[in-house]
């Protein structure tokens, strides 16, 4: 039974993945590829330099390109000191269809994890809702802060931002828990206050934010980022609520 | 047990604990590995997934 409640969660996370990847591919991944253009145009020397390897002269290096599992613009400031490059060197769009099927797969456990802590069910009638709530919980409320960086925003030291991400993260939906879930009044003043606790503290901000990148570029992206990944969070909750309405029951 | 038992279509307590723990502690190492992880390598497979999930990335 406890094997059946996993792969439910985890065949209702995969299928979000594949969903997110294609949402991903028609709204985000352009916005991404376009900003990268715009990316350490600040240093002419060492930006063209890195491009200018896809245009290269020799017809080797242009084929060498080509094959290679790495664009260019994977090759970040930095980057090159340590091993970098794609998990058995897959293209660009099967590392991203990796990703998100690992990345669906974790939220739906957690969300999955959640729901079985709190004996709360996820039904195919309340799915949506439980989506909703994790939207708020990792992408909207830490977007207040942080808000969806485009390759080339300028950011603050990428530990703390972590930290926060991860702490916004947890006490959001400790909060949600607390407002939407349980019914005392002292419960939902508390949920509050948890919410707008790490907003009270602030979010490590960059001391410099000029940029390369285009503002509107970053505006788009920032809202075709929270909408994909708003559909995201639905069609997780509701095809959770489903196969634990139809698969796990019936066991 | 026995009484707890009564009910096929819910857990039992400690299931549900067990089943909770794994859950979230699964769940948690794979959403880490894919969006907060400190390797190069998984941070160009996964590049993409997450500036568009809106993890803090480079």
């Amino acid at each position: 039974m406890i094997v059946k409640t996993l792969l439910a969660a985890i065949v209702a996370g995969l299928i979000a993945g594949v969903f997110m990847t294609a949402a991903q591919e028609l709204r985000v991944t352009p916005l991404i590829l376009h900003a990268e253009e715009f990316e350490g145009g600040e240093q002419p020397a060492a930006g063209h330099e890195e491009h200018s390897s896809l245009n290269g002269v020799s017809p080797l290096e242009k084929l060498l390109a080509f094959v290679s599992p790495i664009t260019p613009a994977y090759a970040h400031e930095g980057g090159h000191e340590e091993e970098s490059g794609i998990l058995f060197g897959m293209s660009r769009f099967s590392g991203t269809l990796l990703a998100n099927l690992v990345t669906g797969a974790g939220f739906s456990l957690l969300l999955a994890g959640i729901s079985i802590m709190t004996g709360h069910r996820i039904t195919l009638a309340n799915g949506a809702l439980w989506g909703a709530c994790g939207w708020l919980a990792v992408h909207m409320l830490p977007a207040l802060g942080l808000p969806p960086e485009l390759p080339g925003f300028p950011a603050a030291d990428l530990g703390e931002r972590q930290v926060w991400w991860a702490l916004t993260v947890l006490l959001s939906a400790a909060g949600l828990y607390l407002l939407a879930l349980r019914g005392e009044l002292g419960s939902k003043v508390a949920g509050l206050v948890l919410i707008a606790a790490p907003h009270a503290y602030g979010a490590p901000q960059p001391l410099d934010i000029s940029s390369n990148v285009p503002a509107v570029l970053g505006a788009e992206f920032a809202v075709a980022a929270l909408a994909t990944t708003l559909a995201f969070w639905i069609v997780l909750g509701i095809v959770s609520g489903f196969i634990n309405d139809r698969v796990v029951k019936a066991g | 047990m026995a009484t707890s038992n009564v009910s096929s279509v819910s857990l039992s307590l400690s299931d549900r604990l067990v089943a909770g723990i794994l859950a979230l502690m699964i769940g948690g190492f794979l959403v880490f590995g894919a969006g907060l992880a400190n390797s190069a390598v998984l941070h160009d497979t996964a590049h993409d997934t997450r500036h568009s999930y809106g993890f803090p990335c480079h």
